[in-house]
């Protein structure tokens, strides 16, 4: 077997092996969007149902319509039950508090972590061995102060409040935001700053006009990074959050029919809405996604 | 890593100092008043280890000292232990799990070759997807009469329909395991990658030359090249494996029976089906210890293995 061969069988190996694992990547999200569009009857079929011919937005109308919406002619021919419970027309406070309570927590932590990098990056001050005690806030299960953390927000009136929620995404965002900055900072050369103070600038206009340009880019996908790992949190929600700040992971929990198991069309079309910016987000920031889960130890 | 130190006038210095001080405070400042202000989390935790309270006792100060009575009664309790080695189990296999695809997979992708892009974003999928919708589309999946036993009917004999992925006590634990690996294996993925490709070339071109074998170029020069990458690949999906709560308790809370119970859905169990506050405190305790000691060894591997990957990226960047 000469070269040639070799290289050409390789070239097919590969491709049907990434051709395998496409099929297994991609089959639960294409069945999830299949399912979303769905009509109630083939939630449950056997044989399943792989390529409904009756989709239609029923789905997203119940989980994203106004409740008192009338019903649609769709739903009127096909005669599609409406599973309304009290989550009706909670998607959107449950989107609402989502979106904030995720920006504000990840806009905290990449500000206060930038500021703590730069620091560390130019002036150590915190010690090397300090950098990674940093991480155990991440790494120690949270669920392990979970139950006296409910007690005592309770206690303080921080229960089922953004501001709760807010400070707990904070500390555990903490340490990725500042060693994801870091990195991004250290590959900016000191020299660079040096010479701008040497021609008059301010050590402050150094950095507004010379580091933080250069790190602009880094900062952003750290945001980005970050509002992923707050968007999809679902521990910490669950149990800090009663009412009036669940967030949409939790939300999606209450989407149970009473007597024929989970309503599965309207779980689908709600989690395609949560699914959905992620990915997004996710691929917009794809070459970044090393740093970030590495804490910045990896680059590309 | 670079510390400024400009050498200037003696005043100047010092008064960078102060300043360099003045900001390190600033900066830290705010951080040690927010643990101040959740220290009393601790401290609950600790006066609830110590004093038997659930929620049916009205006020915490009823609570009745026990004194080491709930630590005696959840380290010698066979659920617990079971527990804490399921969780290891399942953390164990679905790294390795995790490990084998995500590093097939950069081994076959990290030389370029048409669609090269395409499968990177289609691969990194399945990590940008919420924990807890995994956990509902598995159910949707891996139901009796659902596409995953539908799809394996056209292959395998006999009717499928029957089939149980997740009601099987024997069986729960590694669907369980399957989906954090469909989860994760991205992760890896990329990590892998990433090392793949910041190696340096010349290493494999002087090997080449010299006759070795593809092995041995891959057994004797990139692996032990990559071993950086690969235990901090290992570590960090490890302790997040250990963690993992969103996607069983999603889909099994932890059936069938005791099947799937992991330390965390353990300690959720106690805690917010059972209400028994205090063992919770109690058994949080333990594994708080337990899982420091297993941080502080990650922690001290991930130092070790850090200085090493920085000194590869200095050899990489000087050759560039």
């Amino acid at each position: 077997m000469n070269r040639v061969t070799k290289a050409r069988l390789f070239t097919i190996f590969r491709y049907a092996m990434l051709f395998i694992w496409s099929v297994i990547v991609a089959f639960p999200i294409f069945w999830i969007v299949s399912t979303s569009f769905k009509p109630d009857w083939e939630w449950h079929a056997w044989p399943p149902v792989y390529w409904s011919k009756e989709a239609s937005w029923v789905n997203y109308q119940a989980v994203w319509g106004r409740p008192e919406s009338p019903r649609t002619a769709t739903e009127e021919k096909t005669q599609t039950a409406r599973y309304e419970s009290a989550s009706a027309n909670k998607p959107w406070q449950a989107l609402w508090n989502s979106l904030y309570i995720a920006i504000t927590a990840t806009a905290l932590s990449v500000a206060f972590g930038a500021i703590l990098a730069y620091g560390v990056s130019r002036y150590r001050i915190l010690s090397e061995i300090r950098m990674f005690q940093l991480l155990v806030l991440r790494m120690i299960p949270p669920i392990v102060v979970a139950a006296p953390l409910t007690l005592y927000y309770s206690a303080i009136h921080l229960m089922d409040t953004a501001l709760g929620l807010v400070i707990v995404y904070f500390i555990t965002t903490l340490p990725y935001s500042v060693w994801m900055t870091k990195s991004f900072v250290d590959e900016v050369p000191v020299e660079i700053e040096q010479a701008a103070e040497i021609l008059g600038a301010t050590k402050w206009q150094a950095i507004r006009e010379v580091v933080f340009p250069l790190i602009r880019s880094g900062i952003v996908a750290t945001f980005l990074f970050i509002l992923i790992l707050t968007w999809s949190e679902y521990l910490l929600s669950l149990m800090l959050s009663k009412v009036d700040v669940v967030t949409l992971p939790v939300q999606l929990a209450k989407y149970e029919g009473s007597d024929e198991g989970r309503v599965y069309g309207h779980q689908a079309a709600l989690a395609v809405g949560i699914t959905l910016p992620l990915m997004i987000i996710g691929i917009f920031i794809r070459k970044h996604l090393v740093r970030g889960f590495t804490f910045g130890m990896v680059k590309r | 890593m670079a510390t400024a130190t400009i050498a200037q006038p003696k005043g100047r210095r010092s008064t960078r100092a102060r300043g360099v001080r003045v900001f390190k405070w600033s900066v830290l400042s705010p951080l040690i008043l927010l643990f101040l202000f959740l220290m009393p989390v601790f401290l609950l935790q600790i006066y609830f280890s110590f004093h038997s309270w659930t929620v049916y006792l009205s006020t915490w100060f009823d609570a009745e000292y026990v004194g080491l009575e709930l630590f005696q009664e959840v380290l010698g309790e066979e659920r617990f232990w079971n527990a804490m080695g399921r969780s290891l189990l399942f953390a164990g296999l679905s790294t390795l799990g995790c490990f084998i695809c995500g590093f097939a997979l950069a081994l076959l992708m990290y030389r370029p070759f048409k669609g090269q892009a395409f499968f990177y974003i289609l691969f990194i999928l399945p990590m940008l997807t919420v924990p807890v919708v995994i956990a509902y589309t598995a159910d949707m999946l891996l139901y009796e009469k659902g596409p995953i036993n539908g799809f394996l009917s056209y292959f395998l004999p006999g009717d499928l329909s029957k089939f149980t992925w997740l009601s099987n006590p024997n069986f729960a634990i590694f669907t369980i395991i399957l989906l954090e690996v469909w989860n994760w294996t991205p992760f890896v993925f990329i990590i892998m990658l990433a090392g793949l490709s910041s190696l340096p070339t010349e290493p494999v071109e002087a090997a080449r030359i010299l006759g070795a074998s593809r092995l041995q170029i891959f057994r004797e020069i990139q692996l032990p090249l990559l071993r950086p990458v690969i235990f901090l690949a290992l570590i960090l999906r490890f302790l997040e494996a250990m963690a993992e709560f969103p996607k069983t308790w999603g889909l099994i809370q932890g059936g069938p029976g005791t099947a799937t119970e992991t330390i965390p859905i353990y300690l959720y169990f106690t805690t917010w089906v059972s209400f028994d506050i205090s063992k919770g405190a109690a058994m949080s305790y333990v594994v708080m210890v337990i899982m420091i000691f297993i941080v502080l060894t990650a922690i001290y591997v991930l130092r070790r293995e850090k200085r090493a990957l920085d000194a590869l990226h200095e050899t990489s960047r000087t050759e560039a």
